[in-house]
């Protein structure tokens, strides 16, 4: 396993090697590129070199004589780790023309520097195998993703929503730890393997508690709180990273908890397919009432991470009723769909963001038109678009396929689970529509039409290795679609190595793979020839240029096509009990209107519930004891020396 | 061999159908209608025709009729015409046949914005809107076929030994999945009372305002789609009226055919009678089809 520790070298020494070249900004960056590609495909080479071999130990010590910190790699924290590795060396490369401006040296070092510190404290994540090792590597991916947050850091709104991930993260971070401390102080062992042998009660209040800690992370409504103000203030392929990849480390933990506790209790599943079905839904309810396209975008993530946890839960409801096809499918579906919202968010932050970077605009009512300007951007987000929608023939689909498949194994069984997976058959439907609609709006009102606002004469294509990173995750979205069998096999492989060798047997699949992709090709084919048809009608027919028909009306402006508001509007009206509507609209008066201003805005319902029922009393009671800060030093020495005297004698 | 005649056959015939609406909707004003042909003469004429392009389109808008029509002919690839086993079929093949026409769906709304009309976007709003709702009420009808003979494949539910039928021990139930698909029929389709092919304001108008500045052989395929996918669900509503112990090919396509004549007739008496709901009803119009075909779903639960 030396491999996997030079990768982890070669990752770090990528963030290190910059600092002294930062008086030349190219360089550093393309050394920075290159040491982290390195260590990217190294680790990929000691995935590859170690699969399917079972759990393999990587690295072990003790720290400080007291802190013994173990690393493993198993199949579960392999199928987490390919994303990983092959995530942040496009998005690094991307973020290289990206940030193409004038910063101070510090600035681009500390933001270099973070990035790979992030992607190392990733990989150590997912290779911890004991609780200090596991602890510290989560914090270390709090910090450097909170700096990397924070990289406009001369905006006040980035400094707000820096400090918001914070507290997000570090509340987390806290529920985690007392799950954790709980199931010490039942076993007295650090080490992950043998937690299995807590009584029942603690490990299902541990689960909860983690439930609710690795959730803050994932974005899980209706802890999700950060992810729509962290994205759009941070730098576009910081999203995409944290999006991207990040954000599925609360799933991954979240599944780590979950089999290293091994309680079959089937509430564990039911819960975490509930609030699957909630944050899908409501994910893209938001996501359609947003106007902001990164604020969207991450919205949309958290619908994503719904449709994973749907197909973990269902996994899990498999393990409580013994169904091993259901078992099988919901985790190869919620794996699947992990590594492919992966690549299509991605995908569309780094879209987002050279459309930002070129426009200097990110709201979508101000956009239009860009598919002349930006071809290139606009193909490949229209791809993701119908790969994040869900659609054949691209990779979406393939896992909401199979997660389908096992909610339908599902729906035989009797009692709650039977009813349970028949709602989330009709949730992924539900989902599916929305997203849809959600993913015309952006790319409809964004790249195709007029534009609304003059564009610029400087807007033009994307950078080159902007426009290279994107295509890369394109290739990558349609070779899932088209050959889905290996990527299939990859992600139910993910259970081997855990208790339940029964469910990761390819033979279940049966196939269903090679059936999959059948049907796509027959698509495929019938539109090929279809096209064919229709390039030999078209030969020597006329063919005429004109204004868009404006059903009588002669002289149209850009300004009076469809907007994303009007666009959503009923859609989201329709969830209303769950969304808040504000509409602010001047009254229109006298036989001569004066000019009115509308404007109307989407709120969330758990914002608003967070503020008004924690965030109000917590400030209260904080403006009551304001008197205990008084500002005497020789008092506050005086509480921590209470504070300890107390502690020792009642602990 | 046999499954290819018919899928032939279903492909030549789906034109004729809608000729026959216009001429009950025409018999209904006290007219003589148009031909029963007329759908294939338009086809003809649209094909001859060039194309005239709006200066705002892009690739989309062309590349939009050609997904709609190649997803639904990809669909009917799989549907058992008459009984008669499908050209392709697997277990787990009507959920990619749905999202299929999710695509065509697609990227009719994307061809539509591309246009940059106003109206057009306020056509690819509502069927993005109302196409949700239809699709979750559609997947409910799956869970009931599902519970009903296990199978996930249009194959599998109208073939082999133990087709889905009204004639089947559990046909009572079906009386809901039949009404149900019908009201579905209309909403995916089109027709009144969701939307009304016949209108003359494009406020008013869903799938028709959406194609309004597609021309010549472009529009001919977005027709062509149109009645294929017409066709696919009067079908599915056509093999669930057939009872189980019908015997022989001939009378199989024989009943098939009339029951089709019988779905198209209906629609068109609907068409005929009804007026069409306000926009803000619809949703409640598909719901109500998701409400029976859920009700259905709840009696099929046995009392453990």
């Amino acid at each position: 396993m030396e491999l996997l520790l030079t990768a982890l070298g070669l990752i770090l020494a990528g963030g290190l090697a910059p600092l002294p070249l930062l008086r030349r900004p190219a360089c550093a960056r393309i050394v920075h590129l290159v040491l982290l590609t390195a260590g990217c495909l190294a680790g990929l080479a000691a995935l590859i070199r170690t699969w399917g071999q079972g759990i393999a130990p990587v690295f072990s010590c003790t720290w400080l004589h007291t802190l013994p910190l173990s690393l493993a790699l198993d199949s579960l924290s392999a199928v987490f780790l390919v994303p990983v590795f092959l995530l942040a060396p496009v998005i690094a490369l991307y973020g290289y023309h990206y940030l193409d401006r004038k910063a101070p040296v510090w600035q681009a070092g500390a933001h270099l520097f973070c990035f790979s510190l992030l992607t190392a404290a990733m990989v150590l994540v997912t290779l911890a195998d004991n609780l200090p090792a596991f602890a510290m590597a989560w914090e270390l991916m709090s910090l450097s993703s909170y700096l990397l947050v924070l990289y406009d850091h001369e905006h006040e709104e980035s400094r707000k929503a820096a400090t918001l991930y914070l507290l997000f993260t570090q509340t987390g971070a806290l529920l985690l730890f007392i799950a954790f401390g709980l199931l010490f102080q039942a076993t007295g062992t650090f080490a992950f393997a043998q937690w299995s042998q807590a009584p029942h009660a603690i490990k299902l209040a541990a689960f909860f508690l983690a439930l609710a800690g690795f959730g803050s992370k994932a974005g899980i409504l209706p802890l999700h709180i950060w992810l729509p103000h962290a994205h759009p203030a941070a730098p576009s392929h910081v999203s995409a990273l944290m999006s991207g990849v990040m954000i599925k480390m609360g799933v991954y933990g979240l599944l780590r908890f979950y089999f290293l506790i091994d309680d079959p209790a089937p509430i564990l599943g039911r819960t975490v397919l509930g609030l699957g079905m909630v944050s899908g839904v409501l994910g893209v309810v938001y996501a359609l009432g947003k106007n902001d396209i990164k604020r969207l975008l991450a919205y949309s993530s958290i619908e994503n991470i719904g449709i994973v946890l749907i197909g973990c839960g269902l996994g899990m409801v498999g393990i409580a009723s013994g169904n091993q096809t259901m078992t099988a499918f919901g985790f190869a579906g919620g794996l699947l769909h992990m590594f492919n919202h992966a690549l299509f968010k991605s995908l569309l932050f780094m879209g987002a963001g050279a459309v930002i970077q070129q426009t200097g605009c990110r709201h979508l009512d101000q956009l239009g038109g860009l598919m002349r300007r930006m071809p290139v951007t606009a193909r490949t987000f229209l791809t993701g678009s119908v790969a994040i929608a869900g659609l054949p023939p691209l990779n979406g689909f393939v896992s909401e396929f199979l997660i389908y498949f096992a909610a339908f194994q599902g729906v035989r069984l009797n009692g709650p689970d039977g009813l349970l997976a028949m709602a989330a058959i009709i949730a992924l439907a539900l989902i599916g529509g929305l997203a849809s609609a959600c993913f015309t709006r952006v790319a409809g009102l964004v790249f195709l039409g007029e534009p609304r606002r003059p564009l610029p004469a400087t807007v033009t294509e994307a950078g080159l290795s902007m426009r290279a990173a994107m295509i890369v995750l394109v290739l990558a979205c349609l070779s899932i679609g088209l050959w889905p069998e290996p990527f299939i096999r990859l992600a139910l492989n993910g259970l081997s190595d855990l208790a339940l060798p029964a469910a990761s047997q390819p033979a279940l699949l049966g196939s269903l793979p090679g059936n999959l992709a059948l049907a796509t090709r027959i698509f495929l084919a019938v539109l090929l020839l279809l096209a064919l048809c229709r390039h030999f009608i078209y030969r020597a027919k006329p063919i005429a240029q004109a204004t868009t028909w404006g059903c009588g009306f002669t002289r149209p402006t850009a300004r009076i096509q469809y907007t994303g508001t009007s666009y959503a509007r009923e859609m989201v009206e329709f969830h209303r009990p769950f969304v808040k509507i504000h509409t602010t609209c001047g009254p229109i008066s006298q036989i001569f209107p004066r000019p009115v201003r509308y404007a109307s805005k989407v709120d969330d319902w758990a914002e608003i519930g967070l503020r008004r029922l924690l965030v109000a009393p917590i400030l209260l009671i904080a403006d009551k004891l304001r008197w205990i800060q008084h500002g005497h030093i020789q008092l506050y020495i005086g509480y921590i020396v209470l504070t300890i005297a107390v502690l020792l004698l009642t602990v | 061999m046999e499954s290819v005649l018919s899928l032939g056959l279903a492909l030549l015939l789906a034109p004729l159908f809608p000729g026959l609406i216009l001429k009950v909707k025409a018999l209904f004003a006290g007219k003589k209608g148009p031909p029963l042909l007329i759908k294939y003469w338009t086809l003809i004429k649209l094909l001859r025709k060039g194309s005239v392009y709006s200066t705002s389109t892009t690739f989309v808008f062309r590349l939009a009729p050609l997904v709609g029509c190649a997803a639904a002919i990809a669909v009917l690839l799989f549907f058992p015409f008459a009984g008669m086993a499908p050209v392709v079929s697997f277990h787990g093949d009507v959920i990619v046949l749905f999202y299929l026409l999710g695509l065509g769906r697609f990227f009719t709304i994307a061809a539509a914005l591309d246009t940059g009309s106003p109206f057009e976007g306020m056509g690819a709003a509502r069927e993005a809107f109302f196409g949700t709702l239809a699709e979750a009420a559609v997947f409910a009808v799956l869970i009931l076929f599902f519970r009903l003979n296990g199978s996930l494949s249009l194959g599998g539910y109208f073939t082999g030994s133990q087709p889905i039928s009204i004639t089947g021990s559990q046909g009572a139930l079906l009386i809901l999945a039949v009404v149900a698909l019908f009201m579905l029929l209309l909403a995916e389709n089109s027709r009144v009372p969701v939307d009304d092919p016949a209108t003359h304001l494009e406020l008013t108008m869903i799938h028709e305002v959406m194609i309004l500045d597609h021309s010549g052989p472009d529009l001919a395929l977005i027709e062509l789609g149109a009645f294929y996918k017409l066709f696919l669900y009067a079908a599915l509503i056509a093999d669930l009226l057939k009872p189980a112990g019908l015997a022989g090919p001939l009378a199989n396509i024989l009943f098939f055919y009339g029951m089709m004549a019988v779905v198209y007739l209906a629609i068109g008496v609907i068409e005929s009678v009804t007026a069409r709901l306000r926009m803000d009803m619809v949703p409640k119009y598909i719901l109500t089809s998701f409400a029976l075909v859920f009700f259905a779903i709840i009696l099929t639960l046995e009392i453990a």
